[in-house]
């Protein structure tokens, strides 16, 4: 399975929930699969999804937020993961698209290799769930529906030769039109 | 800056619509922080650039925030406050304590103390420098700052040693 087809499938369970994807090919991936204003695109400052998504699911209890975020994004904040485990959202679902590998600056490795970070999402407080195949990750998509939780879905993929194209919007059009449709 | 107005900073700011203090602890800003605490208004991060990112979570959420660090933490933002903040114009108030503002102070502070000024005006985030005279008007200022949807800084200078 590679991210954008793991994606696709993410979306389809998720419809108009609001998203925070991170910088580089996930957020090109999700531009190109479901370009809405639901989405908030991130550019650049790497590593900041999940604290991101944090504030907004806080001040928004009523709606399950998403972060869409890569192994190498998440390494460079895994501090966050302590304080979301620590507020434990119960409308937060973290979702990792794992290839092990920085894909967007040339595949290089990440420590995702050695150390899995399903278990430093168990060790803080996530409810988790790792994902090797497309079947499982349509089962477990429907079920957390059913799950109040801090969630985190760890789905490992390969790295692949399609390239999405650049997110072409305006930074502060991506921030406007997803607070309006907060 | 004396404990009282540190106290009295965190009524005005709470008076005036600001509904969340996220940051990393820092001593200059201790009263602050520990009175914000008493008032459950507050998150503490791991890093600065995490509390950044929580704060624009809540501003895209329409919830004013003020993040508080040290000034060698604002180091550690720099990349944050122009790919985030100022790339996609989120309002948001930065409280930073400055180390090495007096030249004694400990040696890792110094030569990021000297420069904080000029760190500030090369990124262009405007800035105030409040004391125990002028903070009112200063916190004034930023309030009209992040109403105007602006992003802004105060800097609480560290005039004592320890």
């Amino acid at each position: 399975m590679i991210r954008k087809e793991a994606m696709k499938i993410v979306l389809e369970e998720i419809g108009n929930d609001p998203i925070i994807s991170a910088n580089g090919f996930i957020s090109r991936d999700l531009f190109e699969l479901n370009e809405k204003k639901t989405n908030f695109y991130m550019i650049g400052s790497m590593g900041l999804a999940s604290s991101i998504g944090l504030g907004v699911a806080i001040k928004n209890p009523k709606k399950t937020i998403y972060v869409f975020d890569g192994d190498g994004n998440i390494l460079m904040n895994l501090g966050s993961l302590t304080t979301i485990g620590t507020i434990k959202p119960k409308n937060f679902i973290h979702i990792i698209f794992d290839n092990h590998s920085h894909e967007s600056t040339g595949g290089q490795p990440t420590n995702t290799r050695n150390i899995s970070i399903s278990n430093i999402g168990k060790v803080t407080n996530f409810y988790v769930f790792e994902i090797n195949d497309i079947n499982y990750l349509k089962k477990i998509l429907k079920k957390i529906k059913k799950i109040s939780g801090t969630i985190m879905i760890v789905i490992k993929i390969n790295n692949s030769k399609i390239r999405s194209g650049r997110v072409t919007l305006d930074p502060v059009f991506i921030k406007n039109r997803f607070m309006e449709s907060l | 800056m004396k404990k009282l107005f540190q106290h009295e900073i965190v009524d005005f700011f709470v008076k005036n619509s600001i509904e969340n203090f996220v940051g990393v602890p820092d001593s200059t800003l201790k009263q602050f922080i520990s009175y914000a605490l008493k008032k459950k208004k507050v998150i503490i991060t791991a890093r600065e650039e995490e509390a950044i990112g929580i704060a624009t979570g809540m501003a895209l959420s329409g919830s004013n925030s003020l993040v508080f660090m040290q000034n060698a933490g604002f180091a550690n933002s720099l990349s944050t406050i122009t790919s985030l903040v100022q790339l996609y114009k989120i309002p948001l108030i930065f409280l930073i304590g400055w180390r090495g503002y007096l030249k004694e102070d400990a040696p890792e502070h110094n030569k990021i103390g000297k420069i904080q000024p000029d760190l500030l005006k090369i990124i262009q985030l405007q800035t105030k420098i409040i004391s125990d005279k002028n903070w009112k008007e200063g916190c004034q200022w930023a309030i009209n700052k992040i109403e105007s949807n602006k992003s802004c800084a105060l800097v609480i200078r560290r005039e004592f040693y320890d």
